[in-house]
């Protein structure tokens, strides 16, 4: 049985979430393995989501927020890109691979585009297989 | 208050030893703690051995103060039995509170460790493969050490913990604080961090703070610094805005950077990861290629971040071989 | 905290859900969450029994908080919120799960998407625990208008909302008003003059008291929020006007598709060869002739210049078949024996007596020749002297033969496209702009003139080509939706924005230059930072960057996020 990625997606209002509920309305077909939570703005991402979902057992998460140029917030997106590259360099301190925390840019109107994204970001994950953050974290604890 | 005397031990975990000095650092006052109470066990100071703890009745002790953090079963089983024999158990200092600087050993594995310590630095003699092991004969004797974990605990991921004292170390003034609460019965609500403010360094610190946008970081040898004006805003990389404060700005007020050690503040999860969004924010940049050359400027971000907390962040250490 | 009761309402949405979530194994798996007071499934939530039945149920149970797991929250939140309302409970006591346009109508596993939406629900029940009482905010509506374009759409909407006696700012870049209409002659289907059709509107706009009319001017800033807006206009004497308005209605129209682009058709090089705009100063001259002076004998309409083309512009550009019909009626007219051929596409007679148009042109012997899309004729000259005349090549469809007609004039059906400075217009106003640049409405079916920014409308072709009726009945719409607005005399600002928490903030000002509405003060003396929450968006970037997690997000706070991220875990 194949193992199956659960990836926590965090989705900007305007353009990302909008564009994933394009991709409902025009009934393309993605894989199930991403869990969308809402927030307002790329911006409102706390690198704290992110480990706390890491933490939680997700194998991957996946940000998504307007186009560098179009944010419905002006440049909340540019934000969320600056604390991604600080926590991109935590992550691989911690031995988090790469490919598991992805942020990429999804407009209102690529219902496409988001769904190739999950696609492509369901297949990479369940390469690497499953993340041992969890595991780990709860064997140390039943280890005392 | 009761007639006789308040029970107390303080202990060492995996410690540097310097709370036990900040104990030691209030003077006078410890003569005052001397008259107060029956100090059972001290390693630092006084003569207390193990056996003396183990034949206590439980909660026999008014207070232990733990200091250092849990990192081999030595560490464990004192803080299981101090915790079994006391009444209130204070995690005194970083470590205990949040896993402190030894902490950062989470980021590697154990063997990695060793093997540097005991096999392939510059100190050790050519052909030395000796590494510490719990068990070992010697002469035909058996020796028995504890046995080092693979990683590094706070105390309340071990045992339950009634109150924090936040500090690396603790300031005197805050010592005192504590251990006056004890005596006279006046404490907040079990689990509550004491001896610090619920507001960032940033509050206590007089240094003058303005717009925050920055384009370059620096060490703080780097640049002369202007004593009157917030050191973040000048690039050089500052915990304060995420740390507790009650510490009395001792850092930069002598022109280093707040390294964190008084740990979050109550509505924060992981401080690392506020430190790493504070300075990210801060980035006067929208260049993807030039926030990375200025986040090169920080040598060691992880370290920076975690300094303090790793043990505490929510993803405690590193994904182990 | 109390005990929270929550009650779970999940949809069937007929079959939309049903059909590959299992709905009732959501509402029984929902049942084992602590806190579930009740869980059912309906087939349609958002129907009146539907919404009547969480209202019921919130006060039958003692409801304190409702997840409804159906459609996107996009679609109804409003509806829902109103039903919990309606309940007796603060609106804002609802969360829903999007379990149709992200999982039913998007995943083929039933077993799959089933999980995904339990999942899903369990996250909503999880996070609605932490949800708040929160009021919303009324801020007083200006009852002023900003209208950006002085087209067709822009005079409609102006004179709509002036005739009910409110203030208008009419802004327009060009020294005259009357847009890309006033270059036309007549309009099709009924050939009435596009010149009388404007005077009119045109004359009653430059007269009304109630409209300022503001010729070679631009917006330069907008600042504000809906109710609020202070936008900054550039005068024609470079001066900066500083308004305050409630509204803005964004009608800058369409450029024409440079028809040089399609190198086949020669233009630019031909001299014989015209767009639509070209033919059009002739009509207006009452003279159409080539560029030798003579009259045409054999006149070419050629459609989709431009537009259906996979390597210009995907979209059709709506007007060019009638307007083409139009010429094809007016050469007649001018030149009676003059033979003129339509190459088309497809003929696009959609509207209103435009059928007949077809039928009537057909009748007037103009010849119709189809061409494959993609498939563009070539013009080329029929001998060395542009006075020869030139010859078009083309495969036509039905016959199924390559074919070579003469032609004295071309006249290209070039297409519409957004302005070219489409785009800074859409930051300028913060609106979005879809793949092929026109701008986006709210809901392209069920809200066409509203943007995702409050107080921001759109009408006409900057829109999406359109003809002149729909052009006016859009800007008849926005006008109408502006002056509801007015007439309730104040806005209602959503609850959902950000503050400090004093008694956490230290002062650090990480979050002061954060803010991209300068909504964030700092109070020297008590030297706290302070978020102004009437300027506020919510963006949550300030929240997300401050290092003591004393900003909150109303609405959005981290632990409503936190309880998310556990429950879809």
């Amino acid at each position: 049985m194949a193992f199956e990625p659960r990836i926590v997606g965090f989705l900007c209002n305007w353009c990302s979430y909008t564009g994933a509920d394009l991709a409902g309305t025009s009934r393309v077909k993605y894989a199930p393995n991403v869990r969308i939570i809402r927030v307002m703005c790329s911006a409102r991402i706390d690198p704290t989501f992110v480990l706390k979902a890491l933490s939680e057992g997700a194998d991957g998460v996946l940000i998504c927020g307007c186009h560098p140029g179009d944010c419905h917030y002006v440049e909340g997106n540019y934000k969320a890109v600056r604390r991604f590259a600080a926590l991109k360099r935590v992550l691989r301190a911690y031995g988090i691979e790469e490919e598991r925390v992805r942020l990429e840019w999804v407009s209102a109107s690529e219902g496409v585009r988001f769904a190739e994204i999950v696609n492509d970001m369901t297949e990479r994950t369940r390469k690497l297989g499953p993340s041992r953050v969890k595991p780990q974290l709860m064997a140390d604890a039943a280890a005392r | 208050m009761a007639d006789r005397k308040l029970q107390i031990a303080l202990y060492w975990g995996a410690a540097c030893g310097g709370c036990d000095v900040a104990v030691l650092d209030t003077n006078e006052f410890i003569l005052d703690v001397a008259a107060l109470a029956d100090i059972r066990l001290w390693p630092i100071a006084t003569d207390g051995k193990y056996r003396d703890v183990e034949a206590m009745a439980d909660e026999e002790l008014d207070l232990t103060i733990f200091s250092g953090a849990i990192r081999n079963s030595e560490n464990e089983k004192m803080a299981r039995m101090l915790r079994q024999k006391s009444k209130l158990l204070v995690a005194f200092g970083s470590c205990a509170h949040l896993g402190g600087i030894p902490g950062l050993a989470n980021l590697f594995d154990l063997d990695e460790i060793l093997k540097t310590a005991y096999l392939s630095n510059p100190s050790i003699e050519p052909g030395n493969s000796t590494v510490p092991r719990p068990h070992s004969e010697a002469g035909g004797h058996a020796l028995e050490i504890p046995q080092l974990y693979p990683r590094v605990y706070k105390l309340d991921q071990v045992v339950d913990v009634d109150y924090y004292v936040p500090g690396c170390p603790p300031a005197p003034a805050q010592v005192k604080a504590v251990l006056l609460a004890v005596a006279t019965g006046h404490l907040p609500a079990r689990g509550s961090v004491v001896g610090a403010s619920d507001r960032a360094v940033c509050d206590e610190c007089g240094r003058h703070k303005a717009e925050k946008q920055v384009q370059k970081f620096y060490r703080p040898w780097q640049i002369i610094q202007k004593p009157e004006e917030c050191l973040l805003e000048q690039g050089i990389p500052c915990a304060g805005s995420a740390t507790r404060s009650g510490c009395g700005v001792r850092c930069p007020n002598s022109g280093m950077p707040c390294r964190g050690c008084y740990g979050p503040l109550p509505n924060v999860k992981d401080q690392g990861a506020k430190i790493l969004s504070a300075l990210a924010s801060i980035i006067d940049s929208r260049d993807p290629e030039q926030i990375e050359r200025i986040l090169d400027d920080v040598p060691d971000l992880v370290g920076l971040a975690y300094r303090f907390g790793l043990p505490a962040s929510l993803l405690q250490r590193r994904i182990g071989a | 905290m109390a005990e929270e009761r929550i009650g779970v309402f999940v949809c069937n949405c007929g079959t939309n859900i049903a059909k590959i979530v299992d709905a009732g194994a959501v509402t029984q798996a929902v049942k084992e969450i602590p806190g579930v007071a009740v869980a059912r499934s309906y087939k349609y939530m958002c129907s009146n029994p539907g919404q009547e039945m969480i209202a019921a149920d919130i006060r039958e149970f003692a409801l304190s908080r409702v997840v409804v797991a159906a459609c996107s929250p996009r679609m109804h939140e409003g509806t829902f919120r109103k039903a919990v309302e309606h309940g007796g409970i603060n609106p804002y006591f609802l969360e829903m799960a999007n379990i149709r346009e992200q999982c039913s109508w998007v995943h083929d596993d039933p077993v799959a998407a089933t999980e995904k939406a339990k999942a899903l629900t369990r996250a909503a029940v999880l996070r609605v625990k932490y949800h708040e009482p929160l009021e919303k905010r009324s801020v007083p509506m200006c009852p002023a208008t900003l209208v950006i374009g002085g087209g067709i759409a822009g005079l409609t909407a102006a004179l709509e909302l002036a005739e009910a006696d409110q203030q208008v700012y009419l802004v327009e870049r060009q020294d005259r008003l009357g847009g890309n209409v006033a270059r036309l002659d007549l309009t099709a289907p009924y050939l009435d003059s596009a010149r009388d059709l404007l005077r009119d509107r045109v004359v009653r706009v430059t007269r009304h008291p109630r409209i300022q009319v503001l010729l070679e001017s631009r917006l330069v800033e907008l600042k504000g929020f809906v109710g609020n807006f202070r936008p900054t206009v550039k005068t024609a004497a470079g001066e900066l006007l500083h308004l305050e308005v409630g509204s803005v209605v964004v009608c800058t129209g369409y450029q024409e598709f440079d028809a040089a682009r399609v190198r086949q058709y020669g233009y630019g090089r031909l001299p014989d060869v015209v767009t639509s705009f070209e033919l059009e100063v002739m009509l207006r001259k009452g003279k159409v002739e080539t560029r030798a002076g003579k009259k045409p004998r054999h006149v070419a309409i050629i459609h989709c210049v431009g537009s259906r083309s996979r390597e210009f512009h995907p979209y059709c550009s709506r007007v060019c078949c009638m307007t083409g019909l139009k010429y094809a009626h007016e050469i007649k007219s001018a030149i009676p024996d003059a033979y003129v051929s339509d190459l088309y596409v497809d003929m696009s007679a959609f509207g209103k007596g435009c059928e007949d148009f077809y039928k009537k042109a057909a009748e007037a012997r103009t010849l119709f020749l189809m061409y494959e899309k993609n498939h563009a004729p070539e013009i080329r000259l029929a001998g060395t002297d542009p006075e020869d005349g030139m010859l078009i090549t083309m495969k036509e469809r039905l016959s199924g033969e390559q074919i070579e007609i003469p032609s004295d004039l071309v006249v290209l059906m070039v297409g519409m496209e957004p302005r070219s400075d489409s785009d800074e217009m859409a930051h300028l106003v913060n609106i979005s702009r879809d793949k092929d640049g026109w701008f986006i409405e709210s809901h392209p079916k069920l809200d066409p003139v509203a943007t995702t920014t409050d107080g921001v409308f759109i009408a006409g072709a900057c829109q999406s080509p359109k003809d002149i009726p729909d052009s006016v009945a859009q800007a008849r719409a926005a006008a109408a939706r502006i002056l509801a607005k007015i007439d309730q005399g104040e806005i209602a600002v959503d609850a959902v924005y950000a503050e400090v928490r004093e008694e956490y903030c230290s002062g650090c000002r990480v979050c002061n230059e954060l803010c991209p509405y300068t909504a964030i003060e700092y109070d020297e003396t008590a030297r706290r930072s302070h978020v102004i929450s009437a300027a506020c968006k919510a963006c949550g970037c300030c929240v997300a960057a401050c290092p003591s997690g004393a900003i909150k997000a109303r609405h959005f706070t981290d632990q409503q996020i936190f309880a998310q991220i556990e429950g879809v875990l």
